[in-house]
C-alpha cells in the first residue's frame, strides 16, 4: 500500500508539471486544443492524489504498521472514527489532507480549459506542485519502517474527541478556498484583465472560505473549551491567533465585496485584501509549525517552518511588485468612479481600517517576542490582558460601525431610532459590570438597528445578511458574559455531601469505576438540581491509560442559556474527592450565536448561487 | 494638491496613533520577561514578571489535590528552581518534556506560578 501511494504521488507530481507546462504553452495558442490537454493533466493529479489519500486512510485502517506515520498516530484498538482522523494527526497527513482538500476544491477549475488558457490553473497548479514537493522530499507519508512495530503508538488521548475530527479539516477547507480569490487576482493582473471581472468572481470563493474558516476557529474554540488546560475557548495563545489574522482581513474583504465596483478604493483595497489574506494563510502555517512561539498547541519545529517563511517572503515582495508595476489598473479614473462616498462605503471602509488595526495589533503582540529579541532586549511576552486591552476597544468599535450600519443608508432614521431604543439601551447599561455596560448596550442597539431588516428584508442577500449580524451580535453577548461573570469553587465532598454553587444544588454519591482492556476509568455523576427540581447530571471521570503516566480527564458542562457550570473531578483520597467547580455567564450564546452567523452566510451563498456559479461556464 | 496629499496622509496616520496609544496602554503589566533558571537565580527580579522554561525534575512532584497546590522544581541543567502552582493537577505535567512557567518570586525566594504551560501532546513530531 505504501509503495503504492509513494508512486500516486510521483504521477500527481508529474501530472502536475505537464499541466503546468501545457498551461503555458496554451497562454499563447489561439484554438485552445492545449488548454483541454491542461485540463486532462490537472485533473489527472487530482485524481492521484485522491488516490493516495485514499491508500493512507487504508493503511490506517488496515493497521498497517509499516508505514511509520501510521504507527506513530494509531493503534490496534483505536475507534474507527479516530483511526481516520489520525490522518491529519501529524505533519506530512495534514499537509496531504490539505492539498486534497485544494484539489477538490478547485476541480471545477482544473477542469475547465478556459481557466488554464488565462494562467489561474497555473497558479493553482502551482501550489500543488509546491505541497507535492513537501510531500515527496519533506515530510513523506508514506516512509516505511525496516521493522514494523506489532501495535502504533496510538493517538494522543487529548486528540480523541470529536473536535480533532472536526476543527483541522474545516481550517484547512477556510485556508484553501482563499487561494482561488488569490490566484484571480495574480492572474487578473499579470494578464491586464478587466480588473472588475476577475474581482467578482472572487466573492463566491471569499464567502465559502470565510465560512469555513469562521466555523473553523469557532469549533476550535469549543473544543479549547471542553478540554482541560487549553485555557477556554480563546487564550490569545499564538496558534489561535494564527488563524484569526486571516479572518479579520477576509471580514473586511467580505464586505468590500458588496460595494459596487465604480467605488473608488475598491480595487485597490480588493486587492491588498486578498493578498493579505492568502499570505497570513500561509504565515499561519509558519507559526504553527516553526515552532518559533511558546503554545500549548505547538507542533514542533522543523524545517517545514522556515520553507513556509521563505515562500511567504517571496511572494510578498511579487505581490507588492505586481501591485506596484500594474497600479494604474487598481486606480479608477475620475470618469471610472462613481459618486465619490456613499454611506455605506464610508461605513465598510472605516470599519476595514478597524479590522486591519486590530490584525496589525495582535500580529504585533503576538510576535513580541521576536521582536524583542531581534532588538537586542531581553525576550519579552506579552500575555492574555495585552491582547483584551488592545482588541476590546477595537471590536466594540468595529461592532458599532456594524451595528450602525442599517441605519447610516439615511442619515435621519438614525435619531428615530434612538429615540425608539433610549430604553432598552438604558436597561442594558444597568446590568453587571462596568466594563460591560458597553458592550450590552451595544448589542441591544445592533439588535434594534437589525430588526426591521429581519422582519422585511429588501433582498435574500440582505436577510442572509442581517442574520448574519445578528449572530455576531449574539456571541457578543456570550462572550462579555462569559469573560466577565465568571464563579470558581474548589470542594472536598465526601459520599452523600451537597455543594451549592449558585442556584444550584449538586448532590454527590460517591466514584464509580470502569474497567477495560487496557484502560481503567474513575469518576463522578452529580445530579444538579435547582429550586428543587432536578435539572440533570454532571460527570468529569478520570482515564488512566496501561503504559502511559498520563491520564485523560473528562470534564463536565451541565448547559443552559443563562449559564454554564464546569465540573472537574480533581483528585480523590478515600472517602473525600476533590471537585473544581466553575461557572461561566452566558457561554451557549456564543455557540448559538456561531450557527445564526453560519445560517446568515449560507442564505448568502444560496442567494448569489443563483446569480454566479463558483466557477462560471463559458461556452466555446 | 499638496493640501490634499497632506489630509491624506495625516488621515492614514492617525489609525497608526491610535494603534500604537492602545498599544503602549496595553502593555503595561502584561509584559513577561524571559529568564533561564540560572539567570533568574543569579539576579534580583523579584518585582518582574518572569517567564521561565524547564525540565522538570523528577521526584521533585507534590500535589495537594485539595487545596490545590502544585509544587515542583525546574532545572536547566546547571541550576535548579521551585515553584509551586495554585491549581489543579494538568493531565499532561509528568508527561511533557518541557515546562513553561510565568509567574513572579514571593517574598521566600519561591516561584509563584500565575500561568502553566505545558507543550501540547498533539506536537506534530519535526521530521528530520
Amino acid at each position: 500500500m505504501a509503495y503504492l501511494g509513494i508512486i500516486l504521488l510521483y504521477l500527481a507530481c508529474g501530472s502536475t508539471i505537464l499541466a503546468i507546462i501545457t498551461g503555458l504553452l496554451a497562454i499563447r495558442e489561439k484554438n485552445g486544443s492545449k488548454g483541454a490537454l491542461t485540463a486532462r493533466w490537472s485533473t489527472l493529479s487530482t485524481l492521484a492524489i485522491s488516490l493516495a489519500t485514499l491508500g493512507l486512510i487504508v493503511a490506517f485502517l488496515s493497521n498497517d504498521f509499516a508505514v511509520a506515520y501510521v504507527a506513530r498516530h494509531s493503534a490496534r484498538n483505536l475507534p474507527l472514527i479516530y483511526k481516520v482522523s489520525a490522518l491529519w494527526a501529524g505533519q506530512s497527513g495534514s499537509l496531504l489532507l490539505w492539498l486534497l482538500v485544494i484539489s477538490l476544491l478547485t476541480l471545477g477549475v482544473q477542469r475547465d480549459k478556459e481557466s488554464h488558457r488565462v494562467g489561474l490553473g497555473i497558479v493553482i497548479d502551482l501550489v500543488r506542485l509546491f505541497f507535492l514537493l513537501l510531500l515527496l522530499f519533506v515530510t513523506p507519508p508514506f516512509e516505511l519502517l525496516a521493522d514494523p512495530p506489532y501495535d502504533g503508538s496510538g493517538l494522543n488521548p487529548m486528540l480523541q474527541s470529536l473536535g480533532m475530527v472536526i476543527h483541522p479539516p474545516l481550517l484547512f477547507v477556510g485556508f484553501s478556498g482563499f487561494l482561488v480569490p488569490f490566484a484571480l487576482a495574480l492572474t487578473g493582473l499579470i494578464t491586464r484583465d478587466d480588473q472588475a471581472v476577475w474581482q467578482e468572481r472572487a466573492v463566491p470563493w471569499i464567502r465559502l472560505s470565510w465560512l469555513f474558516l469562521t466555523a473553523g476557529i469557532v469549533t476550535g474554540g469549543h473544543w479549547a473549551y471542553t478540554e482541560l488546560g487549553w485555557g477556554g475557548y480563546w487564550a490569545w495563545d499564538p496558534v489561535e491567533n494564527a488563524s484569526l489574522f486571516p479572518w479579520l482581513t477576509s471580514t473586511a474583504l467580505l464586505h468590500l465585496a458588496i460595494l459596487p465596483k465604480e467605488y473608488r478604493f475598491k480595487r485597490i483595497w480588493s486587492y491588498g485584501l486578498i493578498v493579505l489574506t492568502y499570505l497570513l494563510t500561509i504565515f499561519a502555517t509558519f507559526l504553527t509549525r516553526s515552532g518559533v512561539l511558546d503554545s500549548v498547541h505547538a507542533f514542533a519545529g522543523g524545517v517545514l517552518g522556515q520553507i513556509f517563511l521563505l515562500v511567504l517572503v517571496l511572494l510578498f515582495v511579487f505581490c507588492l511588485a505586481l501591485g506596484w508595476s500594474r497600479r494604474k489598473l487598481l486606480r479608477l479614473t475620475d470618469t471610472q468612479a462613481g459618486q465619490g462616498l456613499s454611506a455605506a462605503g464610508t461605513n465598510i471602509l472605516i470599519s476595514s481600517v478597524l479590522l486591519l488595526m486590530l490584525c496589525a495589533g495582535v500580529l504585533f503582540g503576538t510576535m513580541f517576542p521576536l521582536i524583542s529579541r531581534f532588538f537586542g532586549a531581553r525576550e519579552v511576552v506579552l500575555d492574555a490582558s495585552f491582547f483584551n486591552q488592545l482588541s476590546v476597544p477595537l471590536f466594540l468599535a468595529i461592532l458599532f460601525f456594524m451595528s450602525a450600519a442599517p441605519v447610516l443608508q439615511d442619515p435621519m432614521s438614525i435619531v428615530r431610532l434612538l429615540k425608539r431604543l433610549w430604553l432598552p439601551v438604558l436597561l442594558a447599561s444597568g446590568v453587571g459590570a462596568a466594563t460591560a455596560n458597553g458592550a450590552f448596550a451595544l448589542a441591544a442597539f445592533g439588535f434594534g438597528t437589525h430588526l426591521p431588516g429581519l422582519l422585511v428584508p429588501s433582498s435574500t442577500r440582505e436577510w442572509g445578511a442581517v442574520l448574519a449580524h445578528l449572530g455576531v451580535l449574539i456571541m457578543l453577548v456570550g462572550i462579555t458574559g462569559s469573560s466577565l461573570y465568571v464563579d470558581d469553587v474548589f470542594v472536598s465532598v465526601e459520599p452523600g455531601d451537597t455543594v451549592v454553587f449558585g442556584d444550584y444544588v449538586l448532590d454527590y454519591d460517591g466514584l464509580s469505576a470502569r474497567y477495560g482492556s487496557d484502560r481503567y476509568t474513575i469518576g463522578t455523576t452529580l445530579a444538579i438540581s435547582k429550586d428543587s427540581r432536578e435539572r440533570g447530571t454532571l460527570r468529569s471521570e478520570k482515564t488512566f491509560w496501561q503504559g502511559r503516566n498520563q491520564p485523560s480527564t473528562q470534564v463536565g458542562i451541565f448547559s443552559t442559556l443563562k449559564e454554564d457550570i464546569y465540573l472537574n473531578l480533581v483528585g480523590w483520597e478515600n472517602p473525600a474527592a476533590q471537585l473544581h467547580l466553575q461557572r461561566f455567564a452566558l457561554v451557549g450564546w456564543i455557540w448559538v450565536g456561531s450557527w445564526i452567523v453560519y445560517l446568515g452566510m449560507l442564505v448568502i451563498l444560496c442567494a448569489q448561487a443563483r446569480q454566479v456559479r463558483l466557477w462560471p461556464k463559458k461556452t466555446g | 494638491m499638496s493640501k490634499k496629499k497632506l489630509k491624506v496622509l495625516l488621515l492614514s496616520l492617525l489609525p497608526l496613533f491610535l494603534l500604537g496609544f492602545l498599544a503602549l496602554r496595553a502593555f503595561e503589566n502584561s509584559a513577561a520577561y524571559y529568564y533561564t533558571i540560572s539567570e533568574a537565580r543569579a539576579k534580583d527580579v523579584s518585582e518582574q514578571k518572569l517567564r521561565i522554561k524547564g525540565q522538570l525534575v523528577e521526584d521533585s512532584v507534590t500535589y495537594n489535590a485539595g487545596m490545590p497546590l502544585l509544587q515542583f522544581s525546574l532545572t536547566d541543567g546547571q541550576s535548579h528552581l521551585r515553584a509551586s502552582y495554585q491549581g489543579v493537577l494538568p493531565d499532561n505535567f509528568h508527561h511533557s518534556e518541557e515546562v513553561i512557567m510565568e509567574g513572579t518570586f514571593d517574598s521566600s525566594g519561591e516561584f509563584q506560578v500565575s500561568k502553566l504551560m505545558l507543550q501540547c501532546p498533539s506536537k506534530y513530531e519535526g521530521e528530520e
